[in-house]
């Protein structure tokens, strides 16, 4: 027998069709889980594969959809093991009896792989490896009973898919079909689009992939159009019946079998290679569908040759458009972004990115490399931070490539992988990552020979890692080719031989190019003025990528205008949007954080002439800034704190206790605060001061709990009276609390709960502390707390605002 | 169903800032203004329903066909109802991203735009149940106040027979945790009762909660 990849290249294939409804037919009650009927009912459902596999079927899904740990466990009726070896055995035999209308065919049996149920951490709570592990247990059974594929369908995250792809590509050799569901706006539910989701996927290596459920055949139309030409894989179509309604408690579609059959073959004709159905089809559907389009000729995907990479929201294709990679999320010469990766302040490197993203990065370089941090652990931590708060695709960067793995199996998407090079070594490092993860990888011309001095040597190399690259299946499209920017400084020709290997990389090799535009100007003054001219020349020669900072408005001038003169952007459209009302000078680079669009809000630059107490109360962040700076040229650190700030902040959070200033002005101010608090510390920590803090503090949202904005907001406040704050994150189990606060000696500890399910794990987090350190006071809030509830849990002190929590710390530590 | 008109009241906000009926300064308003035109844009709100037949049983128990629970208020709630209507919207993960975004990095804003996002789920459930309303009362069928888990002495837990019945997974996007929270967090599930005979009282959500000394509370 043919294996299944043999034939879809052959002919078009068909999927069976919908199982809950025809189960609910048969008597399946609501509320009661379809898969025990592979144990309770096996007539049942071998019969249905057979219906289909007769209909015409080529391929029937087991009867697994929701068959995973969370549902079927120790605890349950029936465990996993049992649900998913008696689904594939249950498939073996229909497909062993079944009467096929096809003589010399046999039906192939996926091993069908449904959603958790769960929404993947950030936004939910399941752990992206958690999840890896549920899909891998059902891989590992379904494998072994002898499925044929595996089937992951209905997906509407993104990373959920990527989650199974693994599981399925690293438990098993089987091919691997994956469908997701769009809604008719061509998104997934977690905001993906056709062609990232289709980056991602192909990226992952899956055999084929397509659309399902959601919508109707005639909704999946324009999606499915989208998709083929996206796709470089064959498509899958797998549509519910129609568009549903109730009638009656009976869900009813609105078209029928003849219809759906007839849109169907129009979708066959525009290059489906594998169609079905899914909820609401019946046997009769595929019957009508095969009728129709058994016949219809195979056109497969060509590959389409893009090189293209994606986050979670969006897909960036690299070609002609220039695609800009800020460079700024790197230590490298920076002194305060050394420090804050020391001090683990992750706020530091995601303002870089939000202030790259509003200043025009399309990409964003990521690079955490210092020598005595744990590299891996904070790429992936930076990386899942990023990717939680900014939609553009991040490009991976290090050398350390137990880092670059992590990095790549945590992200999102399909990313650029900074970098490989002509190395035996490294290529047979990178390689395989990239094979098994996805990605387009950043190649430098230059190998163990050093780097090449000619153009002619850099091409070699460029075509010796295509070589290599290709050996792993990685084709040219998704290698992007650094030319190498050399200083020109020590070097007049230096940068004629980079604009020639990138020209020459376009037309002689047909590849793509990308280039760390700012090397070429170092050791020279104002090298603003050189980078922005080179970059033009670079863009003109052909350049498709570089890493530039985007926040040097020289650097963006060069582009803006670039694309203007260069036809890449019509009517002028992009250059007028952006200059028309804009009067900055050249040279100016635009502040970290300042005055884009992410995190404008009030004050900036208003109030010249207010002092820094009274800026702290009207909350203007800017001025409070300017006002530290100028204060400090005439008072000590201390004196300003103590005479300007806290009699500010006092005063403030008298107004809030009395009803007079409400919570976003006490939030405001405290942010302004805490701008000149930054500014003193940098004059502190320049003259060796020490600043002094009141006392440690831990901040938890307990364990099940995933709303914390009331513990964020506990947190900015107590930082601004200088109490040092561990602050532990949400979902945070009581052990760890308690460890904590055993190895740090912290005496007080703040709990948020939001709701009524949640309390018990704060109730057990206080019981695990009054053991374990009898001395730690603890203070709670949320939602659903009161004084009384609090007393009832052993809390110390229940605090009803963010404000009381502050009082409490203060009167606490007053006294020890 | 799709988005109606989306005019998310600005003294909602304010309630849930704490402002009650007072007005908020001119940086507050104009935070106030960007959050709203912010959530506009990330906002991919949903909703789906289904209708199923109702039973109010003894000692409050109530038979929703796919679930049964018990609860004193919300039989009050669906006196006189033959059938009911399962419901659910959500505004989708763009929104919880935007809530993440600003709470690591700008918490003033943080708090307005969880105002600002809890306003507009509201006033989006209350547009769509306008229209679910008005379809019903052209069969002369009325609805009932939206009531939801959680309200009253109606169980959290009822949570999971909603969701699990209406599909909302896959449907619209909304899943629990292990501790009955919705994800996205600007979700809401809630039954409605279908009655022959009209509704007079029209208590909406808030006020027909019994926590009267709710810091929240609109009057």
């Amino acid at each position: 027998m043919k294996s299944i990849l043999e034939e879809i290249r052959e002919r078009i294939v068909f999927f069976d069709g919908g199982t809950g409804s025809l189960l609910q037919e048969s008597g399946l009650k609501p509320g009661e889980l379809p898969e025990t009927w592979n144990i309770k009912h096996p007539e049942v459902i071998v019969k249905l594969h057979r219906d289909y596999l007769e209909a015409g079927a080529d391929i029937i899904k087991t009867n697994t959809f929701g068959a995973n740990g969370l549902k079927y466990n120790k605890d349950s009726e029936f465990d996993i093991e049992e649900i998913v070896a008696a689904a594939v055995k249950n498939a073996k035999q229909a497909v062993e009896e079944a009467v096929y209308p096809f003589p010399g065919r046999k039906g192939y049996i996926a091993l069908d792989i449904g959603p958790t149920g769960k929404l993947l951490k950030p936004l939910g709570d399941l752990d992206f490896e958690d999840a890896y592990e549920m899909f891998s247990e059902v891989v590992r059974i379904g494998a072994g009973e002898g499925a044929d594929l595996i089937l992951i369908e209905t997906m509407s995250d993104s990373y959920e898919a990527k989650a199974a792809v693994l599981a399925a590509k690293e438990n098993s050799s089987l091919p691997v079909f994956v469908t997701t569901i769009f809604d008719s706006k061509g998104k997934l539910l977690t905001g993906g689009n056709v062609e990232s989701t289709t980056a991602l996927l192909e990226g992952l290596g899956v055999d084929a992939l397509g659309i399902n459920c959601g919508l109707g055949p005639v909704q999946m139309k324009d999606i499915f159009k989208s998709m083929i030409e996206a796709a470089s894989v064959p498509v899958i179509v797998n549509p519910n019946a129609g568009l549903p309604r109730s009638e009656g408690g009976r869900t009813v579609y609105d078209i029928d079998a003849d219809e759906f059959a007839a849109i169907m073959k129009e979708i066959g004709e525009l290059g489906a290679g594998i169609i079905g159905g899914c909820c609401g089809t019946t046997p009769e559907h595929i019957r009508k569908v095969v009728s129709l389009c058994k016949d219809l000729p195979v056109s497969l995907p060509e590959d389409k040759n893009r090189t293209v990479i994606s986050s979670y929201a969006q897909a960036v294709v690299i070609d002609k458009n220039p695609v800009i990679i800020g460079e700024r999320i790197n230590p490298t010469g920076k002194s305060k972004f050394k420090q804050a990766l020391r001090d683990h302040n992750l706020e530091y490197i995601l303002r870089e990115g939000v202030a790259q993203q509003d200043n025009g990065a399309h990409v964003l370089d990521v690079n955490v490399g210092l020598p005595e941090i744990d590299e891996p652990s904070m790429m992936e931590e930076v990386v899942k931070e990023l990717q939680s708060i900014i939609d553009l695709p991040l490009q991976i960067d290090t050398s350390n490539m137990d880092a670059m793995e992590r990095a790549m199996r945590v992200y999102n998407g399909k990313p650029l992988i900074n970098s490989v090079n002509g190395k035996q070594e490294v290529m047979e490092a990178v390689f395989p990552l990239v094979q098994k993860y996805g990605g387009v990888v950043v190649a430098l011309a230059l190998d163990e020979e050093g780097i090449p001095e000619t153009a002619d040597g850099r091409i070699k190399v460029a075509e010796k890692i295509y070589k290599k690259a290709a050996e792993y299946g990685i084709g040219r499209k998704d290698i992007i080719i650094d030319a190498l920017c050399m200083t020109v400084s020590s070097d007049s020709k230096g940068a004629l031989t980079t604009l020639e290997a990138v020209r020459r990389v376009r037309d002689d090799l047909g590849g793509k190019t990308i280039l760390g535009v700012s090397n070429i100007s170092f050791g020279l003054p104002q090298r603003e003025i050189i980078n922005a001219t080179f970059f033009a020349m670079a863009l003109q020669n052909g350049l498709n990528a570089a890493i530039i900072n985007p926040n040097s408005e020289a650097m963006m001038r060069s582009y803006y205008s670039f694309r203007a003169l260069a036809d890449l952007d019509p009517q002028c459209s992009d250059y007028i949007a952006v200059y028309s009302g804009q009067v900055a000078t050249l040279g100016q680079t635009v502040k970290a954080g300042g005055s884009g669009t992410g995190l404008s809000a009030s004050g900036g630059g208003a109030g010249d002439d207010l002092t820094l107490g009274e800026s702290v109360e009207k909350g203007l962040k800017e001025r409070a800034h300017t006002a530290a700076t100028q204060l400090l040229e005439i008072k000590e650190p201390l004196e300003i704190i103590n005479e300007e700030l806290i009699p500010a902040l006092d005063k403030v959070g008298k107004g809030f206790e009395k009803g007079t200033v409400f919570l976003p002005q006490l939030l405001m101010s405290a942010e302004a605060a805490k701008s000149a608090f930054e500014v003193i510390k940098e004059k502190m920590a320049k003259s060796g001061t020490v600043e002094k803090k009141k006392g440690t503090i831990i901040l938890a949202t307990v364990k099940g709990d995933i709303h914390d904005i009331g513990k964020n907001i506990v947190k900015v406040l107590l930082e601004n009276y200088s109490y040092d704050v561990i602050d532990l994150g949400k979902d945070v189990p009581p052990e760890l609390i308690v460890e904590t606060a055993v190895s740090k000696d912290v005496k007080l500890v703040g709990l948020s709960a939001l709701m009524t399910t949640t309390v018990p794990s704060m109730e057990e987090t206080i019981k695990q502390l009054r053991k374990t350190c009898p001395n730690t006071r603890v203070m709670v809030g949320g939602a659903v707390l009161t004084e009384e509830y609090a007393r009832t849990i052993d809390a110390d002190q229940y605090c009803r605002d963010a404000m009381a929590s502050v009082n409490y710390a203060e009167a606490f530590f007053s006294q020890i | 169903m799709e988005l109606i008109n989306m005019d998310i009241s600005r003294r909602e906000i304010r309630r849930y800032l704490g402002y009650g009926r007072k007005e908020a300064d001119e940086s507050v308003s104009f935070l106030i203004e960007e959050c709203v035109g912010e959530l506009l844009k990330a906002a991919s709100p949903k909703s789906f329903y289904r209708e199923y037949p109702l039973r109010l049983l003894e000692e409050n128990r109530i038979d929703f066909t796919v679930f049964q629970t018990k609860s004193k208020n919300l039989t009050k709630n669906l006196k006189d109802c033959e059938m009911s209507i399962l419901f659910a919207a959500t505004l989708g993960t763009e929104v919880d991203v935007l809530l993440h975004r600003y709470t690591k990095l700008q918490m003033s804003k943080a708090v307005v735009m969880q105002a600002a996002a809890t306003a507009m789920i509201e006033e989006y459930c209350d547009e769509i149940n306008t229209a679910i309303k008005k379809e019903y009362e052209e069969h002369d069928l009325y609805l009932r106040p939206r009531f939801s888990p959680g309200y009253g002495d109606f169980p959290l837990e009822c949570q999971k027979d909603i969701t699990a019945a209406l599909e909302t997974g896959k449907r619209v996007g909304i899943h629990l945790t292990d501790s009955l929270l919705m994800t996205p967090s600007k979700s809401v599930t809630a039954v409605m009762g279908i009655s022959k005979k009209p509704y007079r009282c029209e208590v909406k959500g808030c006020e027909a909660c019994g926590k009267k000394d709710c810091a929240y509370r609109r009057n």
